[in-house]
């Protein structure tokens, strides 16, 4: 059991845990090898490939995230052979440059920096603005000027807290802001209740509950007031633990959970309290009253504190572990542990899962410690491993699963073969166990390991990673520009590629300023290609913002959704196109899109409708949906646009749809609207006049505008506004049934109406007045032209039985005397009439009869339900 | 009975169609919380009625109002607006919001287009200045099922839009839904189409499987064998004739409406108070779905029948003692068919009063006489008397464009003689409806000689009637006349287009035939070689499904004929019918004469 030993004597006790302090990367290059031979371009931290924590302002992300720092210019330095200037610079954890880029000058004092959770990079000014930088190459977002997050004349920033999503503010003037929507490209900073701090007070220190812990949804600060500690939020202060006594505290820091706080008091004693202060849950005497320079925990369990050369960590119980270090750190709490940055290189701090100790633990007999053994021997090919298998057998599968758990939490590539080694040895014997879950580790670790690398440095443990999850993991390698390892990922564990590919093709788009066109589309689309269903349409979107609209347009052009190829072929100026392709599409909201559009460009800023006539009368869909929405909103330009295009005739029913809608709203002109009618009327008509195949159309409308004007003077005969807007026919019934003969035979004469119909329209009008004398008279005038039906009709409409047989017996068709004589309810003289007609042989009329009929049938059913309700 | 047909019978799943319809309301209404006024356009509260229960909408806070040029009356503080996309809708809309401001409402605005956001829609509330204030969102309602074999689309004017205005929006409507319903049934392998909208129909379903292509790995085999779609352009004889089946006189004289009948109660048996009621039509009612499709005097019969073998009935249960149990429990049950009973006796007795009139008579006779292409003078004759007597427009112009349309145009002189007496007799402001229809070719000036008889006599679309009580061809459901569309359909269905491809090159539009394979689409019309019939016997047992599309509209009659058609004998398959509207001849030329009134078209 050596290899066991070894491990175990890097272990500290803790009270009854064990601690360990991982190297992952040592030391740190801070430069890449291209740029420290050429300094002068400032690539790197100064040549010399050296950071000096004390001299920087420093922030490092959570998940393992990269390192941004600014030289601090409070403090005296020398410069080695870095530049003067200040620069802004980008670490990943391993120390390999990513980014730099000069710190603007002449900006107030560089307060702190910090990561927000979507990883952009935020620096937090003296006079509280703040400035946004997009990863990885450290582009001012959303613009290079500072967005202020405090009141004018608050006196600036005193302390600050930031969270993943926002940052509190406490002012010189102690008060409290709050931005929790830092992400947003205008953020919207609160402030929170008056903390009331005296005037002879101090503020301490302050620490924040984030958002996410509080019941509120918004978050909590607490601020240390003299020898009390208050906790502030937008509707109140709360005072917090008088009954406890603690006195002034000089640092604290809140549990990665939201509910324990650690507080360091002015008397040098460090106490672990919940944060709503009910009690005191451990406290323990330091050596020092001298407030530590950072505080964090370690996981749930312990605290850290630092004072210059020192790290103490504190547990609940027993000594404290004390771990020395000659150069300046920085602890970077995560959630399973610390990570310590140094001059020189990057460790974790953790607890030694309870997986690991049953295997590595001196002295262990745990199941899990033995089959690690057995294997060990297995390789040595000892008889022992046997021996070993059979002291565990009734406990293998959870000697199994502590191996492949165990292996998931080593950084070191060699131990975690050994482990799963170990696993694998104990498989066979073991048929129950899942076989996936080896493979499930194995897959975890490959990507893992993958993103380790020094190259890449992302130092995940494995519980980082299953609460950051794959997918965002890619995002973070995409945002790193390592397009290629998280194709691969994505590839490896099934994750659709898209982002990634899409995300590649923009950058690599940036990045090729120099590439001819026709180069960069075969190159971007042997990628693109990769990926089924992505949106070339994004990502010509992408080219013609980087200022390629030659590249857009033919990126687009491999788009095959066309609701997204249209509008960026608009956005691109390519009109004529979008406007085929929408028409193409057959979707008829896309082509009002495209026509929108153009009529806007052309029509309206161009100022040249005629040009936009043109496009669209080449094209019969976009033509006809123009004219279907002019119809309803745009009036003036469909009937230039009739004109313009010569259809002369449209134009003119255009003008005659305008002369009713006068008849609608009648303005208060009193009794003359017939005027401006007329006259769109006469319009009407010379434009139908202008071509041949319209003549029905003009003398239409010739008569139409006749038809008003002797509306109009009847209306001023009679003085009875009755006449204007019926038809010729009406006007002739209602000057019947008026008793005006003479006018009625005007109209006739006038609009030489046809004998047969003056027939109809007279005996309909003298029947309706019931003026049966005249109507007798009329019938006798002269044999009626189209025969005595009218009158028959009328008589019958109007409910006259003997007015009606007079003129029945005039009837010449049989089937039409059979006809009316039903009508009237006169069955018998109907069939002897029908006789008549069944004789001349009327072989339809029969074949109807049994289609219908049947009337007295059913009359009968009806009488025997209509005692009962029926619906 | 509910106006909400049952749908358990239908050949495909369309109760989870609907319940998805439910479903998407629902979430929107829960999604936004509180008390809300949920404003509908008249025309979409109509169609909801057969999807959900109105009352469910109030359980969760929402206050129903029907969207009107009105000014809206609520007091709650969010306003939700479900109106079908069409701009005459945005700009009431627009005028209710703009009206809140100088009263000092401060209310949260959102709008849901039916069935997707417009960007014509969008640009008149921008204009209005509304857009900015306004939630938007959408409701995809594409499809609603209108009974247990037919679907609606819902597109009233379609017709008018394909052939006056050049407006395809309906087309891609037709395509979306029918692509919605692949990717729940699986992708349709062969599509027939005939007509300009329908063969551009077909190849925009194509287009959106590429585009978005239903998954057809982890479906079974497709629902649904075979697409046929239509354009009623093609067919335009058949809807201007008089329908004489039960359901087709009903919706010609009373106006089916979302699957109901209004009538004055007192023809319901009720009180002569002028009060109307509802009374819902569809296959949920066993005894309509046996005779809406019959002739009305066959349905008087059969609902003779029923009626007197329950008195029969009566009489013996009153006169003797004898019977057991079991045998008045079956007697109380047929009397539980009661109520349907009397209800189609009122139905048939009212129509039986438009029905049984002469003139009514003379009227199928006329029409009979046209599609006869007999004895032209008597048809002109009648159609001029009846313009000069004034009789209803949209009566007149049923006749003249089925006279026009049998003789391919009217004589100059005839046709202007007549345009004219149209003109005089209903008004002037009737120029531009006169020029849509010749625009669209439903009443024109004659330049070629007629193919109409060529057609009719291809298609065997005059059939003298045997026994009217036991048809054996659809040319019952006119009494001697087999609508061309469903002559078409059955083509299609035994053959493909192939063997009447000289006959479809006479009718107006392109054809197509299309055969879509299980995992690349070949766009092919040569391909095509199996019929249906063959493939139907693939499968023992199942009935393939045919889902026949009418855009542009169909009627009941040729519903009828198509339910006629798959209850035939060694019929292998089942016709499940889409439409953009259920029509009728009056229906579908009032609309048009209303919009060219208005100048609209």
């Amino acid at each position: 059991m050596s290899s066991s030993v070894s491990v175990a004597a890097e272990w500290d006790l803790l009270s009854d845990r064990f601690y360990r302090r991982i190297t992952i990367y040592s030391p740190l290059p801070w430069s890449s090898p291209a740029t420290t031979t050429t300094s002068s371009s400032g690539g790197g931290s100064g040549g010399a490939g050296r950071l000096d924590l004390s001299t920087h302002i420093v922030a490092a992300a959570p998940f393992g995230g990269p390192i941004a720092a600014v030289r601090d210019d409070s403090k005296i330095v020398q410069l080695h052979s870095e530049p003067s200037r200040r620069r802004l610079l980008l670490f990943s954890s391993s120390g390999h440059p990513l980014a730099s880029s000069p710190w603007t000058p002449h900006l107030p004092r560089l307060h702190s920096l910090a990561f927000s959770s979507s990883l952009n990079l935020l620096a937090l000014l003296s006079d509280g603005s703040l400035l946004r930088f997009r990863l990885p190459d450290l582009k001012p977002i959303p613009s290079s000027s500072p967005v202020p997050l405090l009141p004018p004349a608050s006196g600036g920033v005193a302390d600050a807290v930031f969270w993943g999503g926002g940052v509190a503010i406490l002012t010189e003037d102690n008060r409290v802001v709050v931005t929790a929507d830092i992400e947003v490209d205008d953020p919207h900073p609160r402030e929170l209740a008056d903390p009331g701090v005296g005037e002879d007070e101090q503020v301490l220190c302050m620490a924040v509950v984030e958002p996410q812990f509080v019941m509120s949804g918004s978050p909590e600060v607490l601020l240390a007031v003299g020898d009390r500690v208050v906790a502030v939020d937008e509707d109140g202060v709360q005072l917090l633990g008088e009954a406890l006594e603690i006195g002034p505290v000089q640092k604290m820091a809140v549990s990665p959970n939201g509910k324990l706080l650690a507080a360091f008091a002015h008397d040098g004693r460090l106490l672990v309290i919940p944060t709503d202060f009910s009690r005191i849950i451990f406290e323990y005497e330091c050596d020092s009253a001298l407030p530590p320079d950072q505080i964090a925990w370690c996981g749930l369990d312990s605290v850290l504190l630092y004072w210059p050369e020192v790290l103490l960590m504190v547990g609940p119980n027993g000594d404290p572990v004390q771990y020395n270090y000659d150069e300046p750190i920085m602890l970077i709490p995560e959630c399973d542990g610390v990570r310590i940055l140094s001059n020189s290189s990057m460790e974790f701090l953790h607890r030694v899962p309870d997986c690991i100790t049953s295997i590595f633990g001196i002295g262990s007999m745990s199941p899990a410690a033995l089959l690690y053994d057995a294997r060990d021997h297995y390789d040595k090919q000892s008889a022992k491993a046997y021996d070993n298998y059979q002291l565990i057998s009734s406990s293998l599968p959870e000697a199994i699963e502590a191996c492949i758990d165990a292996a998931g939490y080593e950084f070191d590539v060699s131990r975690q073969h050994a482990l799963l080694n170990a696993a694998t040895y104990g498989l066979p014997f073991c048929s129950q166990f899942p076989q996936g879950r080896i493979q499930e580790m194995c897959k975890m670790l490959r990507v893992l390991n993958a993103v380790r690398d020094p190259e890449i440095g992302m130092p995940l443990t494995i519980q980082q990673y299953k609460l950051l999850t794959a997918t965002v993991l890619v995002g973070r390698l995409i945002n790193a520009n390592q397009h290629l390892l998280a194709l691969r990922i994505s590839e490896y564990l099934n994750l659709n590629p898209e982002v990634v590919i899409m995300h590649w093709a923009c950058e690599k788009i940036a990045a090729s300023t120099a590439i001819p066109d026709i180069v960069l589309l075969e190159g971007l689309l042997d990628k693109l290609r990769l990926c089924k269903g992505i949106s070339y349409a994004a990502v010509a979107a992408h080219a013609d913002n980087s200022g390629r609209r030659k590249l857009a347009a033919m990126l687009v052009d491999h788009e095959s959704q066309s609701s997204k190829q249209i509008p960026l072929l608009l956005s691109i100026d390519e009109q004529d196109k979008a406007l085929q392709k929408s028409i193409e599409s057959g979707d008829t909201d896309l082509v009002y899109l495209v026509l929108f559009h153009i009529w806007q460009k052309v029509a309206v800023e161009k100022n040249a409708p005629l040009d936009f006539f043109g496009i669209i009368n080449a094209r019969p869909l976009a033509r006809d949906l123009f004219m279907t929405y002019a119809r309803h909103s745009k009036h003036e330009a469909l009937k230039d646009f009739f004109l313009s295009t010569g259809r002369l005739q449209d134009a003119a029913f255009l003008l005659l749809k305008e002369s009713r809608e006068l008849e609608k709203n009648p303005v208060a002109s009193k009794g003359s609207i017939h005027v401006p009618q007329v006259r769109l009327i006469d319009q009407a008509y010379r434009l139908f006049a202008e071509t041949k195949e319209h003549l029905f159309e003009s003398k239409s409308a010739e008569e139409h505008a006749k038809l008003l004007r002797v509306q109009h003077n009847l209306e001023v005969s009679t003085k009875q506004a009755i006449f204007l807007g019926s038809s010729v026919s009406d006007t002739i019934k209602t000057c019947i049934a008026m008793g005006n003969e003479r006018a009625a035979a005007k109209v006739k004469s006038e609009f030489k109406v046809p004998d047969k119909r003056w027939y109809w329209l007279k005996a309909c009008a003298l029947a309706t007045v019931g003026n049966w004398d005249a109507l007798e008279a009329f019938s006798k005038e002269k044999r009626p032209p189209g025969g005595y039906k009218p009158f028959v009709e009328a008589c019958i409409d109007a409910g006259q039985k003997t007015e009606a047989v007079k003129y029945i017996l005039k009837l010449t068709n049989s089937a039409e005397k059979s006809e009316a004589y039903e009508r009237l309810g006169m069955h018998e003289e109907a069939k002897a009439a029908a006789l008549q007609a069944d004789n001349n042989g009327d072989e339809l009329f029969s074949r109807l009869k049994f289609t219908l009929g049947q009337n007295a049938l059913i009359d009968t059913l009806r009488d025997r339900f209509s005692s009962q309700g029926t619906y | 009975m509910a106006q909400i047909p049952n749908l358990d019978n239908s050949p495909l799943n369309l109760t989870a169609l609907r319940e998805q319809s439910q479903k998407d309301l629902l979430n929107i209404v829960k999604s936004i919380r509180g008390k809300k006024c949920l404003v509908i356009d008249p025309k979409l509260a109509g169609t909801l009625s057969l999807i959900l229960q109105t009352s469910v909408l109030k359980e969760y806070g929402a206050e129903l109002r029907i969207l009107s040029a009105d000014l809206l009356q609520t007091e709650c503080p969010k306003v939700v607006y479900l109106v079908r996309s069409q701009p005459n809708y945005m700009k009431f809309v627009a005028n209710q919001i703009k009206s809140d401001e100088p009263k000092g409402l401060q209310r949260e605005y959102f709008l849901y287009f039916v069935p997707r956001r417009i960007v014509a829609c969008e640009k008149i509330l921008e204009e209005e200045k509304v857009h900015q204030k306004l939630t938007i969102g959408e409701y995809p309602l594409y499809l609603v099922p209108l009974d247990e074999d037919v679907l609606s689309f819902e597109l009233d004017y379609s017709l008018q839009e394909c052939l006056i205005e050049g407006d395809t929006s309906s087309v891609w409507h037709v395509a979306k839904a029918i692509h919605k319903l692949e990717f729940a049934f699986g992708v349709i392998p062969n599509i027939r189409a005939k007509g300009v909208a329908s063969s551009k129909a077909a190849e925009l379903l194509n287009n959106m499987q590429l585009e978005d292509p239903v998954n057809m790995d982890n479906m079974g085999m497709p629902e649904i064998d075979t697409l046929i779609l239509l354009d009623r352009e093609v067919d335009m004889v058949t809807p201007m004739c008089s329908q004489l089946t039960y359901e087709g006189l009903l919706d010609e004289m009373l106006e089916i409406h979302n699957g109901t009948v209004e009538v004055d109660s007192s023809i319901m048996g009720g009180q002569q108070d002028g009060k109307k009621v509802k009374v819902p039509l569809n296959s949920s009612d066993k005894l309509y779905k046996e005779i809406r499709d019959l002739n009305l005097h066959v349905v008087v019969q059969v609902v003779r029948q029923k009626a007197t073998s329950i008195q029969q009935d009566y009489a013996e249960v009153k006169s003797t003692n004898t019977q057991s149990v079991s045998e008045l429990k079956d007697f109380v049950k047929r009397l539980h068919s009661l109520p349907e009973i009397a209800r189609h006796v009122n139905l048939a007795q009212h129509l039986q009063s438009f029905a049984a009139k002469p003139s009514f008579h003379a009227r199928v006779e006329i029409e009979q006489i046209i599609l006869e292409v007999e004895n032209y003078e008597t048809c002109f004759e009648y159609i001029e008397d009846i313009i000069q007597k004034q009789e209803p427009i949209e009566t007149v112009l049923r006749l003249l464009v089925l006279f026009s349309l049998t003789n391919a145009g009217l004589p100059k002189k005839n046709f202007d003689y007549l345009r004219r007496e149209i003109l005089h007799s209903y008004g002037f402001e009737h120029m531009s409806l006169l020029y849509n229809l010749e625009k669209a070719g439903l009443v024109k000036k004659q330049e070629s000689r007629s193919n109409w008889v060529g057609i009719s006599r291809a298609l065997q679309l005059i059939v003298d009637l045997k026994d009217p009580e036991k048809p054996d061809d659809i040319s019952y459901i006119f009494s001697g006349y087999a609508p061309l569309s469903i002559r078409l359909v059955q083509h299609a269905v035994r053959s493909g287009w192939r063997s009447t491809e000289e006959l479809l090159k006479l009718l107006p539009g392109p054809h197509l035939d299309l055969k879509r394979g299980v995992s690349s689409i070949s766009f092919s019309s040569e391909l095509l070689t199996g019929s249906v019939g063959q493939q139907s016997t693939d499968r023992v047992g199942h009935r393939s499904l045919v889902l026949v599309v009418f855009i542009g509209g169909v009627t009941s009659a040729e519903i009828a004929a198509l339910r006629f058609l798959s209850a035939q004998e060694g019929m292998g398959y089942d016709f499940l019918v889409a439409t953009t509207k259920v029509i009728t001849g009056n229906t579908l030329l009032r609309s048009i004469i209303a919009s060219s009134k208005e100048g609209m078209i």
